[in-house]
């Protein structure tokens, strides 16, 4: 459990560091175009490409923290027992999605690969490169559903206790505020 | 092949289903796309289309200010500096009725034109000033009103996440659109202020003044010379550096990332603690949001192919009806909508009817996209799902109820209204800046 929860950590601290050294990435080019330095022409493209890897690494950490924006309409009308069953049914339907997803994320890679597709822009590489992520983490996600399926969470795990859970950084604003 | 209202009916009636047992929104969208793809996109081909669709969705360089814009706001809050700007206006704010309501009002519009995230904004004022008003005996509504007001006019005023977001999802000029929601979101901090003040002059019960240590002099400017002017140029920065033409909006947001960084380091605030703090809420937000796009390209492609768009987008057109009741129609469903559903949702089930309709009534996109960045802000503040409602009772005491937050907001929310109709009525009060200062 300490180290699923230590992955989940590394998943949402890659996807800051990605997203850290874009803002670098684009400033950098913005001063250099304008001040007459060498401006590098791929790192547009390459912030292009950080934003889904980014968001396909922070995807299985905010499922783990519970941050993914749900409608929590039956938390406050449905006793615990019953909360804990539908708890039970939705992280069964989001394991189908992942899993059907992360499979079809597979066969597209393969396609990809048999055909040789290349992506030709500034930068050139296998058209399959750019779905590796996907199924990495449509599996996590997947992991994380049916650790949820056999220990459902707690009804008020989220710090609304109307069960909508408000993203974290509220929680931390708060924090820092007092 | 199935009738367009039995598609349309199949594909909402599974979405409400999904959102209402509490699967989270991206999830919904996804799993409303695997079935679609099967029924409408070929089957075996339409689900690998899904996964395809869903890197292209957000592998968009215009969805890149979303994080920047985002770690503004983050920088601002977890460094310390937002609060010095709250006691900048706090030295500069005296004998005004409902001082610590105004004072909510103007920090809020302030970090609205620094910060890009909402949440924030509110949970900051919320955690900060709420307690101290309540402990002076303002009442709860005159306390909680204004902070989750003004939470909401973050929307408007740039930087915002969810404008750019807007501007790419519907094919908006994203720049233009960023500097159109600046007059109407100024115009509803003062109306807000109005509001504030009059209500505690004919009420003062409301806000009961109290002796306040009073400075004068340098003393009393220094504060706001200091902390404040460093935002505001931030805020100067990233718009100048778009309307000039220096950099692309997505250019202009890293810039003012990164202005904000170095603004924080100047007041030797930037710890490696505040900076990874930053950097995780900025992953985590823009997680959340362009999650749920993952979904967006191919639910907009089923809703085409199944010829559910063409069918309601024909009736509407060949009903006959005058384009002002379809507006104040599409109006209405938003506002509906923004009661349940969250802001990226409402854009993603919305967008793909209304652009259509946008086009062949002849409407400017940005006087559009500013009634439509209304409404979401609306949503962010009617109950019962409104997130910034949920956001103030995370913060405020346990002893008001729920209902005690509900009603504190809904002065502003009938503002919000009145804003709506003024922009529908003037579209000039949304398209004259972006006209003057990007020729749009």
């Amino acid at each position: 459990m300490k180290a699923w929860s230590r992955l989940m950590q590394a998943c949402g601290a890659a996807s800051a560091t990605i997203l850290g050294l874009v803002t670098m990435a684009v400033v950098w080019d913005v001063l250099a175009r304008n001040l007459g330095a060498r401006s590098l022409p791929w790192i547009v493209e390459a912030t292009e490409y950080a934003l889904p890897l980014a968001t396909f690494l922070a995807a299985p950490w905010l499922m783990f923290r519970y941050e993914h924006v749900r409608l929590d309409l039956l938390a406050t009308k449905l006793s615990k027992p019953a909360l804990m069953r539908v708890e039970r049914v939705t992280a069964a339907i989001c394991m189908v999605v992942s899993l059907v997803i992360a499979w079809y994320a597979v066969r597209v890679i393969l396609d990809t690969r048999q055909i040789g597709a290349l992506v030709i822009k500034s930068l050139i590489f296998p058209e399959w490169w750019l779905f590796l992520p996907v199924p990495v983490c449509f599996v996590l996600l997947a992991l994380e559903c049916a650790r949820r399926l056999v220990f459902p969470p707690p009804p008020t795990g989220s710090i609304s206790d109307a069960g909508l859970p408000v993203p974290g950084e509220a929680a931390d604003a708060v924090e820092s505020a007092r | 092949m199935m009738p367009w209202w039995e598609t349309l009916g199949l594909l909402f009636g599974i979405l409400t289903l999904l959102l209402l047992v509490g699967l989270p929104a991206g999830f919904a969208f996804l799993a409303i796309n695997l079935v679609g793809a099967v029924i409408f996109l070929g089957g075996e081909a339409g689900l690998m289309q899904v996964v395809r669709n869903g890197v292209a969705s957000i592998t968009n360089f215009s969805l890149t200010p979303i994080p920047f814009f985002v770690l503004m706001g983050e920088v601002l809050f977890h460094t310390g500096v937002a609060m010095k700007a709250i006691d900048a206006f706090d030295n500069l704010i005296w004998r005004m009725p409902g001082r610590l309501s105004v004072i909510a009002v103007v920090a809020g519009t302030v970090f609205s034109a620094i910060s890009g995230s909402t949440v924030a904004t509110t949970a900051l004022l919320g955690g900060l000033l709420l307690p101290q008003m309540l402990a002076r005996g303002y009442s709860p509504r005159m306390a909680m009103g204004p902070i989750m007001a003004i939470g909401g006019v973050d929307m408007l005023i740039p930087p915002s996440a969810l404008t750019v977001l807007l501007g790419s999802l519907a094919g908006i000029s994203i720049s233009g659109l960023l500097v159109a929601g600046v007059v109407p979101g100024i115009l509803l901090s003062v109306l807000f202020l109005g509001w504030i003040v009059g209500r505690c002059i004919l009420d003062p019960t409301l806000a009961p003044t109290f002796e306040h240590q009073q400075v004068s002099g340098w003393a009393r400017w220094r504060p706001l010379v200091v902390y404040v002017t460093p935002l505001v140029f931030i805020f100067v920065i990233v718009i100048l550096s778009m309307t000039a033409g220096w950099a692309t909006p997505t250019e202009s947001a890293a810039v003012g990332a990164a202005a904000t960084v170095l603004v924080a380091a100047a007041y030797r605030a930037m710890t490696v603690r505040a900076l990874a703090k930053s950097l995780m809420g900025t992953a985590a937000i823009s997680g959340v949001i362009l999650f749920i796009i993952i979904g967006a390209t191919t639910f907009s492609q089923i809703l085409s192919f199944s010829g559910a768009t063409n069918g309601l987008v024909g009736l509407v057109q060949g009903a006959g009806l005058s384009q002002w009741v379809v507006l104040l129609g599409m109006m209405g469903i938003l506002l509906v909508l923004g009661c349940f559903v969250d802001q990226v949702s409402m854009m993603l089930i919305t967008l793909p009817f209304f652009m259509p309709l946008v086009q062949h009534y002849g409407w400017d996109p940005l006087w559009f996209g500013v009634m439509f960045l209304i409404c979401m802000q609306l949503g962010l503040l009617t109950p019962p799902f409104g997130m910034l409602l949920f956001t103030m009772r995370s913060v405020a005491p346990k002893e008001i109820p729920t209902s005690e937050i509900f009603a504190a907001v809904m002065p502003y929310v009938l503002f919000g209204i009145v804003m709506l109709f003024l922009v529908m009525l003037f579209p000039g009060l949304a398209t004259c800046l972006p006209s003057v200062l990007l020729g749009k």
